[in-house]
């Protein structure tokens, strides 16, 4: 009964301070709508990662003047290993025809000699060899007499993982003064609504409210505030999302072969219930820091 | 609905509600040698001694910023006593604890001079907060509302916005909004002080039918013409002594009462 009285005492008071309200929300709903862009930003970086990473991938280099015999040896090892699920050959000339066929680059390169491409074996890993194995493996057969070059992506994961842990760190600051902003504008828009319902607080104290009572409808209404902050920074990032996926899609998985994604549906959930949570505390804190009646 | 508990922690003290003898037996109000003050050197109430029983109508009267608003505040624990005790029912208030005075304020109606209802609420809600703060529930408190609302004399006009009424109506929801919980002891405090005589008379009259139906009453009040209408008990506040008479002015027991009431 408390609970249902509380919100239709704070379904009440969102009515009578609705323009304090919306420009509370809008206010927060900016911020909600930037930690949302960092979470869905660090979300594509590590399923690329992810995707990369599972499908690991080494390039064998071979020296122009290698033996064939030496080449087929090679395959043969590779081909036993259980680490690996496909060997292929790749000559300078698909090579090159390959390099044409994926640059954009805007001049002509067909009079490229083909010795700029060395033939090489592309090395295909089965799904979910870890990088620390990928890296064993490239290193053992960088030991052949055929080799010239080992090509295991370390630094292009090196580099990735350095911008996903910026990416996560931004994350974390965002979500930080995002929290901050949450309880700061929630705390003052619960202290304005106090004062403006200062009477009515007086004379609920006066007829033997607790302070439970008073304060239940205010922290109902901050926690309103957070969540619909919350939800409607995740709606203008769907719209956003649904307008540009396709047209980013199209330019990402020419690239990278990967295609973007939404955020998790925890991490919604998370978001909204995060809005909510953080919208109640703030409004709680104003609430028991300004209600001394 | 069923199986809401309504949070009433003293329930003997609701006017004919169930109190057992020993209970029953002891007065409403009590005040022991109360002294309050705002200033070291000078009390505001001094040595107070005074007993209400169950079922009384007084009139506590004495000039502006005699010490009758204090006294009151005292009962409802706004302000605390510096010496001495009051006892609500038997009970020592000034020892409650901060969580315990809303359960002490449940048991008592309070009614205002500036009327203090919320003039964006409608009638009805003006009064039904009283009651939600008993977590009642909505099928009760409609009724009590209702009930409330035809003892006043505003049948009917529940969902009117108090913004709306005059101030003799606004008094008469604030009335209404003091009963509705059916407390044993109501303080007014200058009900009448913003009505013109006529209206005056009729709230009065308003608080002797809610007297009559058992619930103890402290009209404070500094106007002279009212008082001097009705034989009930006068307490009066002088430079914060009380000097009292059973049955109103003409039972004085000095000449001095036309100095100290308008």
């Amino acid at each position: 009964m408390e609970v249902k009285s509380a919100m239709t005492r704070a379904r009440r008071g969102l009515r009578e301070e609705r323009r304090l309200y919306i420009v509370a929300v809008s206010s927060l709903a900016v911020a909600f709508l930037c930690l949302g862009a960092t979470l869905l930003g660090v979300a594509n970086l590590d399923a690329a990662a992810d995707r990369w990473g599972q499908s690991g991938r080494i390039t064998l280099f071979l020296k122009d003047d290698a033996d064939p015999q030496d080449i087929a040896q090679l395959r043969v090892v590779l081909e036993g290993l259980s680490d690996v699920s496909e060997v292929a050959h790749v000559s300078p000339e698909q090579a090159k025809a390959s390099f044409l066929e994926e640059a954009d680059v805007g001049a002509d390169l067909s009079g490229l000699p083909k010795e700029v491409f060395p033939a090489s074996l592309e090395v295909t890993l089965v799904n979910g060899v870890t990088r620390e194995r990928s890296e064993s493996i490239a290193t053992r057969l960088g030991q052949f007499r055929a080799v010239s070059d080992v090509e295991s992506y370390r630094g292009w994961f090196e580099k990735l993982d350095h911008l996903l842990w910026g990416a996560r760190m931004l994350a974390v600051g965002l979500a930080l003064l995002v929290m901050f902003c949450v309880v700061a504008v929630i705390g003052n828009t619960i202290r304005l609504a106090v004062a403006r319902r200062r009477q009515e607080i007086e004379v609920m104290k006066l007829c033997g409210a607790t302070n439970g009572f008073v304060r239940g409808p205010f922290v109902l209404e901050g926690m309103f505030q957070g969540f619909a902050s919350a939800l409607l920074a995740v709606l203008a990032l769907l719209v956003v999302y649904l307008s540009l996926h396709e047209s980013i899609d199209s330019t990402l998985a020419a690239l990278t072969g990967s295609r973007i994604i939404f955020l998790s549906t925890w991490t919604l959930l998370g978001l909204l219930a995060g809005g909510a949570i953080i919208g109640a505390v703030g409004s709680a804190v104003s609430v028991r820091r300004y209600l001394a009646v | 609905m069923q199986g809401t508990k309504v949070v009433r922690p003293f329930p003997f003290f609701r006017a004919g509600g169930r109190a057992s003898q020993p209970q029953l037996a002891k007065p409403i109000l009590v005040l022991e040698d109360v002294y309050k003050y705002f200033r070291p050197d000078q009390p505001t109430l001094r040595g107070v001694n005074l007993t209400v029983e169950r079922g009384e109508f007084a009139f506590i009267t004495g000039p502006s910023g005699a010490g009758k608003s204090t006294l009151l505040k005292l009962i409802y624990r706004e302000l605390m006593v510096d010496e001495g005790r009051v006892l609500f029912c038997g009970r020592d208030i000034g020892r409650l604890t901060d969580k315990s005075i809303p359960f002490l304020r449940r048991n008592l109606g309070i009614v205002f001079q500036d009327f203090r209802i919320i003039d964006h609420w409608t009638v009805f809600e003006n009064i039904a907060v009283a009651l939600e703060i008993l977590s009642m529930p909505q099928r009760l408190i409609r009724a009590r509302v209702a009930e409330a609302l035809e003892r006043v004399g505003l049948n009917g006009r529940g969902d009117e916005h108090t913004s709306n009424l005059s101030g003799g109506e606004k008094q008469r929801v604030a009335v209404a909004r003091a009963i509705v919980p059916e407390p044993a002891l109501i303080l007014a405090d200058e009900p009448t002080g913003n009505l013109d005589p006529h209206l005056a008379i009729d709230i009065l009259t308003l608080f002797e039918e809610i007297n009559a139906t058992g619930t103890t009453v402290l009209f404070a009040t500094h106007d002279h013409s009212l008082i001097s209408k009705r034989d009930h008990r006068l307490i009066a506040i002088d430079e914060g002594r009380v000097v009292e008479a059973q049955q109103g002015l003409k039972h004085w027991p000095g000449s001095g009462i036309h100095t100290l009431v308008g």
